[in-house]
């Protein structure tokens, strides 16, 4: 993952919202486009005042960067060194935790979140305000802006460099909204832009986008065409959706579903091996979950939760997981079962997986079949290949239980193998270190498959869409 | 226990002379500063003669002390407030306990209908009433919960002491104001102005609530203590900043029609008080902010009660018209303390209708040069910034009350520039 790269990284997250108001003396579309400009210029210029203040999030620390003020820190010391202000009442803030967790393995980085303010006050003596009223039939513009600037900075980067790229990014977002809200204008309906982040594969890393607001994903093609050339990014599979969004080390998942376990885990050194593995993100789909008791039935449908967990949360379909129910009612509908079969206990395997995944997502898969649990270890090639274009996690099943796999370490000189499992056979709480230290999502040897029994996997195939 | 105020000596002079003088019952306020840990007064004013009434101030007006209140309360920066009322009569302290029931509850009943900002849990709710009897001059205090329709009076304790006023910190700032509301369409009716201003100014209140407060450039934790400020006679000012974000809207339609627009905008000098004893971080904050709240919405009630903003003649022939909001005079309380009350002159006015009004209304007997009328300027309509569409209009400047009609709006409000840049301006006085 890309995250690797960037440890001991330092994200620092501008966030706040700006007043957009104006009087729209016509509603024609180059004055108003005009009114519109110089309203954005305005604000422009309000952020590059000497009022503009950032107050980093549960800290004492200020920082007014239009006039090199910086309230309980120096300028120049290490972004890093913010932290140490920040107070944590609890696990959900970024601070201390994620610099505990900086002695683990893979690390991701830790955020340092900023809200934007304006000081009201100023120097007296002042001169007393002035009512002044508009008798004129005109329309009023008025929306907030989200402002929401993020960028990733490296330990050594001081506070006042991290301040600078922080107003540049706020002032290249405000030029990116009035651009957006120009757009998209039709008549006087007018769409608050929003902005988003994305983390794209190196060299890009993490960028914000600015996207109207309630546009469905399906209608912003255009645009999202337009940012895969400006990024130069591959034309076969979303990058710009909003499921596709960033999701910061300090924000907590709110569904309670564990993201990647795996990546927790040393990779397995095998002699001139490589690592080959799910591309992106799922969450982990296991028994018990979601107050279904679905011990000693349910491991295939767990599987198929996780995977079409994956092409919801890369952005390829916006359906929701589907629960035991909503699959056997799949399976009814495609004419798999019978109407008797909705609300059974019934064990389901890879050929009802790609019939699922098929139905309800528009998903093929491949399906691939070996008579015996040993002739897996020869599999290698196919399904580093897999890893490699397709990125999609594998669900296996058949003859016995069923799993997920999530890669495999391969080596093309010996042939040696592992596999890096997902099982959705767990019971307990979404307990991280369990679930890691007992094996629930490890690596496995070959032994691990029942050398004679047979079975199918099927392996998924992403859609080629943007 | 009930509660105990420490008065000013300066109290105890002012209520004997009002037993000395006359000789039917005299009403007034008492002003100053409660908390939880303590209360202080550091004034009394006599209601003032209502000579219009029927029986010539022989009985209490209710609805005279209450309006006499409302305007006091509007004199008093932050920190000071109307505790309460006392009465100077030769009836027995039993017999007026109903008639001082009426007064604080009214009082206070007038007095809250103007605030806009929220009242707070730490609030004290205790009012004081005070009866003096001219003759024995004995005093009897008394409180009553105002939040408690049904409250009874409890007995409070009444202590003067010397030096009250002298030991205060006061917290300032000054502090920018830009508002702009829109006007419905079929705005024909003034009321929709008020109404549209007073919601307005009701959802920056709460921004000002929400804001942050540095005291000293710091943002301080809630309970630290105000490390200026505990020494005597020494005028001590804190500066205070805050730091505001806005709401975050949804409004359904970014792009309403409007009939118009009605804007707020330049800046206020804001001060509030403390007694020194250990005060508050906390309640500096809650003090400044409320007087924030309070200077800007007193001005904007003042400005809408005076007949020309009212002016029907003006309606709908004027497209734009500008008003400028009084400004705001001080005036200490005593020439050794820090204290101050204050008032609001309008362009027209001069320092002599000041001093009359402190007279009148707090019983003060000030000079012009006793006024502090340094923090803020009245708002001259400024030409800043006028970009070349705009010059090319002549403004004509008529100012024949306290508005002035100019096209040129200030540079703050960006948006009205390119509004004004369309507007002919129609001059008929």
């Amino acid at each position: 993952m890309v995250l690797a790269d960037s440890e001991s990284a330092v994200i620092l997250r501008l966030r706040g919202p700006l007043d957009l108001k104006c009087l729209l003396d016509s509603i024609d579309v180059v004055p108003m486009q005009k009114t519109i400009s110089r309203t954005f210029e305005a604000l422009r210029l309000q952020v590059k005042s000497e009022s503009c203040v950032l107050a980093v999030c549960n800290s004492p620390v200020l920082i007014w960067p239009n006039k090199s003020v910086f309230e309980e820190i120096t300028p120049d010391a290490p972004c890093e060194d913010i932290f140490q202000f920040i107070q944590t009442d609890d696990q959900e803030t970024s601070g201390k935790r994620s610099t505990k967790k900086k002695n683990k393995k893979g690390v991701s980085a830790s955020v340092i979140n900023l809200s934007l303010m304006m000081e009201a006050t100023k120097p007296g003596p002042v001169s007393a305000p002035i009512l002044t009223r508009t008798a004129h039939k005109s329309h009023l513009l008025c929306a907030t802006l989200p402002m929401d600037c993020a960028i990733w900075s490296s330990c050594s980067d001081t506070i006042k460099d991290g301040c600078e790229q922080l107003m540049k990014a706020l002032t290249r977002q405000l030029f990116e909204m009035e651009k957006v809200i120009l757009q998209c204008m039709k008549g006087t309906t007018l769409l608050v832009p929003e902005p988003l982040h994305f983390l794209l594969p190196e060299p890009n890393g993490l960028v914000t986008v600015v996207l109207p607001s309630g546009v469905p994903d399906k209608e912003l093609e255009a645009q999202r065409r337009e940012l895969h050339g400006q990024f130069e990014l591959p034309d076969n599979r979303p990058f710009f959706r909003r499921a596709n969004t960033y999701h910061f080390p300090n924000e907590p998942y709110k569904d309670g579903y564990l993201r990647n376990p795996h990546t927790v885990l040393t990779h397995p050194t095998l002699d001139n091996g490589k690592v080959y593995l799910v591309q992106g993100i799922y969450s982990y789909h296991h028994y018990m979950q979601d107050h279904m008791d679905d011990n000693g039935w349910g491991c295939a449908y767990r599987s198929l939760q996780t995977i079409c967990s994956w092409f919801q949360q890369q952005g390829y379909v916006e359906r929701g997981v589907p629960s035991h129910k909503e699959i056997q009612q799949a399976l009814v509908e495609v004419g798999d079962k019978q109407a008797s079969f909705v609300g059974s206990r019934q064990w389901i395997g890879s050929i009802e997986v790609q019939a699922v995944l098929n139905h309800l997502l528009g998903v093929t898969s491949k399906i691939m079949f070996v008579s015996q649990g040993s002739e897996l270890a020869s599999k290698g090639r196919e399904l580093a290949n897999h890893f490699m274009t397709e990125g999609t996690p594998v669900m296996i099943g058949g003859g016995v239980l069923a799993h997920t796999i999530l890669g495999i370490a391969w080596s093309e000189t010996t042939g040696e193998i592992r596999y890096l499992i997902l099982d959705p056979h767990y019971t307990g709480a979404e307990d991280l270190p369990v679930i890691t230290e007992k094996g629930w999502c490890g690596w496995k040897g070959p032994d691990f498959w029942d050398q004679t029994a047979y079975y199918n996997l099927c392996l998924p195939q992403r859609p080629r869409v943007i | 226990m009930g509660r105990s105020y420490i008065v000013e000596d300066d109290v105890e002079g002012y209520l004997s002379r009002l037993c000395s003088q006359l000789a039917g019952p005299v009403t007034g306020l008492l002003i100053g500063q409660s908390t939880v840990q303590r209360d202080f007064v550091v004034m009394a004013t006599r209601t003032p003669q209502n000579n219009e009434s029927a029986d010539g101030g022989k009985s209490v007006d209710k609805e005279w002390v209450s309006e006499h209140a409302r305007q006091v309360s509007r004199m008093l920066p932050g920190g000071l407030s109307v505790l309460g009322v006392f009465i100077i009569s030769e009836s027995d302290a039993k017999d007026t306990l109903t008639t001082l029931r009426q007064l604080v509850f009214s009082v206070e009943n007038l007095i809250s209908s103007e605030r806009l900002w929220t009242p707070a849990d730490d609030d004290v709710t205790d009012c004081v009433t005070l009866h003096v009897n001219p003759k024995t001059r004995k005093t009897v205090c008394r409180t009553f919960d105002i939040k408690d329709p049904k409250s009874v009076a409890k007995p409070a304790d009444w202590k003067y002491q010397s030096g009250v006023c002298s030991s205060w910190a006061m917290v300032s700032c000054c502090l920018s104001v830009d508002l702009m509301v829109p006007l419905p369409e079929n705005m024909a009716f003034t009321r929709n102005m008020d109404d549209c201003l007073k919601e307005e100014l009701k959802v920056w209140a709460q921004q000002i609530e929400r804001g942050v407060c540095l005291i000293d450039g710091k943002k301080l934790p809630e309970d630290a203590e105000l490390k200026a400020g505990q020494k005597k006679n020494v005028r001590q000012t804190i500066s205070a900043q805050l730091l505001i974000t806005p709401d975050m809207q949804t409004a359904a339609d970014v792009v309403q029609r409007c009939g118009g627009c009605v804007s707020v905008s330049g800046a206020i000098h804001s001060r509030a008080f403390l007694h020194s004893n250990k005060p508050k971080a906390k309640l500096a904050e809650k003090l400044l902010k409320r007087d924030i709240v309070s200077t800007v919405a007193t001005r904007v009630q003042m400005l809408l009660e005076e007949p020309q903003t009212q002016n029907e003649e003006n309606k709908g022939r004027k497209q734009t018209e500008q008003f400028c909001l009084p400004r705001r005079v001080f005036c200490a309380v005593k020439s050794t303390g820090p204290l101050s009350v204050c008032d609001y002159q309008f362009s027209d006015e001069g320092l002599s209708e000041m001093t009359d009004r402190f007279k009148e209304m707090l019983d003060m007997d000030a000079a012009e040069e006793d006024l502090d009328a340094t923090q803020e300027m009245i708002a001259e309509v400024i030409e800043s910034e006028v970009t070349e569409e705009e010059s090319a209009e002549e403004n004509e400047m008529l100012d024949p009350w306290r508005n002035n009609y100019i096209g040129v709006a200030m540079a703050t409000a960006v948006a009205l520039l390119a509004l004004a840049a369309s507007i002919v301006y129609l001059s008929d006085v």
